[in-house]
């Protein structure tokens, strides 16, 4: 009686186990909801640098787009900078490339297969002061 | 024979255990793959951001508007952030809340300001932000300058004065992001001063990894006179060091300097008067200029 007992139990429990595993990891995964930049799916960031890469246009301050890129938490900021500009030159993905190479020239980036991307600052809307 | 085996097996059964057994196992495996062992964060959207980096995102969808003026780009850039919500609203309390943090200090801040004002007023919404730092275009007085009498439409808001006396290089109160040091931290490598009439009163940072090459893109912090911060990048002079960066001081202050991870005490340095020969062989007095070293700890 008890053999039977404990049997079905740990037959019961192994069966319960591979269901709640797959609700838990597949059906019903933990959604996080307050994640970090750093967070964002590799899609998400490399937009994410492209807007910092058009916020300095606009404001063309180095410094204030680095500190915009920290929260990536990018071992070497001036690193990805550079490849994420040369890749998207590789990809001819035009819209952002303007934008990325004048970001990795001022950041001292500027590689040979950026300089005919290079655009002379035409006058961004730099509503300074 | 059949008849028999089925009777068999239904008897080793425990219905009871059996479903008590299923209960207890799913409710371990939820425990486990919730609690003790979830699904690694990965390809996180928008929509899960925390407020500061969603703050942050905001920031970044107006200052990419500033530039581009591509409104439905920016509408869905901000519909990933808050697909239930009034993305305008949002973008307002965005500049509100930054408005009551102080982050209205530098020359960045300000344009963040107008940035987001920029995109979410003309959608009518509005915040406590509201035309506290107005765009030079609003007040251009091409079309004012011929009217003599008193109109309303140029008077400056009394909220302007503000932004103007903000001297570029100023101390300034920086709303900077905590960059990333690496696991094992930074630790003092050198502190040594220098008299050259060539550098007056600089402090030259150089940050190395734990090879001793330098590392660009670390973000140096200098405080002064208590509360004045500024905060600038190693690696803006390759022609210098990859890991360079450096700050003047003012004659008469003394200056802390530190990076994010540093295990050491932030070295202080002043910036004395000192003496030297310049070129000519002269005696010339200068300020005291430092070599601060930071190099990168083995992890632990």
């Amino acid at each position: 009686m008890t053999k039977r007992y404990v049997g079905s139990l740990l037959i019961g429990v192994l069966i319960g186990l591979t269901i709640g595993v797959f609700l838990g990891w597949e059906q019903f995964p933990v959604e996080y909801k307050n994640s970090t930049i750093s967070a964002l799916s590799s899609q998400h960031q490399e937009e994410y640098t492209v807007m910092i890469a058009e916020g300095y246009q606009y404001d063309r301050d180095i410094n204030a787009a680095l500190a915009r890129l920290q929260p990536l938490n990018q071992e070497n900021v001036f690193d990805y900078i550079q490849n994420l500009t040369e890749r998207y030159i590789a990809q001819s993905n035009v819209p952002f490339i303007p934008v990325m190479v004048a970001l990795a020239e001022a950041v001292g980036r500027l590689t040979p297969v950026m300089e005919i991307y290079r655009s002379t600052p035409n006058a961004a809307p730099l509503s300074g002061q | 024979m059949s008849g028999s085996r089925h009777l068999r097996t239904g008897s080793d059964i425990s219905w009871f255990a059996l479903i008590l057994g299923i209960a207890l196992g799913i409710t371990s495996g939820l425990i486990y793959t919730w609690e003790i062992d979830p699904v690694v964060e990965r390809n996180t959207a928008p929509w899960q951001l925390g407020q500061q980096a969603r703050e942050d995102y905001v920031v970044a969808v107006a200052l990419s508007y500033a530039y581009n003026h591509d409104l439905p780009l920016a509408f869905n850039r901000l519909r990933t952030l808050r697909p239930d919500q009034n993305v305008w609203v949002m973008v307002s309390e965005v500049a509100c809340n930054r408005y009551k943090q102080g982050k209205t200090v530098t020359n960045s801040d300000i344009r963040v300001i107008r940035a987001l004002e920029e995109l979410y007023r003309p959608q009518g919404a509005s915040g406590c932000a509201d035309g506290l730092y107005p765009t030079p275009a609003t007040v251009s007085v091409a079309t004012a300058i011929p009217t003599a009498i008193p109109t309303v439409t140029l008077t400056p808001p009394f909220t302007k004065t503000p932004t103007l006396p903000i001297p570029t290089g100023e101390p300034i109160e920086s709303a900077v992001q905590t960059p990333t040091p690496p696991s094992g931290g930074y630790i003092l490598a050198r502190l040594a001063s220098f008299c050259d009439p060539a550098s007056n009163g600089v402090i030259e940072v150089r940050v190395y990894d734990q090879r001793g090459e330098g590392v660009p893109g670390v973000q140096v912090q200098v405080i002064w006179s208590g509360s004045q911060i500024d905060t600038f990048f190693t690696g803006l002079k390759p022609e210098r060091e990859p890991g360079y960066a450096d700050f003047e001081m003012t004659p008469g202050r003394s200056y802390s300097v530190s990076i994010p991870g540093l295990r050491d005490t932030s070295p202080v340095v002043e910036a004395v008067p000192c003496e030297a020969e310049d070129d000519s062989g002269q005696t010339v007095s200068t300020t005291t200029s430092y070599w601060i070293n930071f190099q990168q700890r083995a992890n632990n």
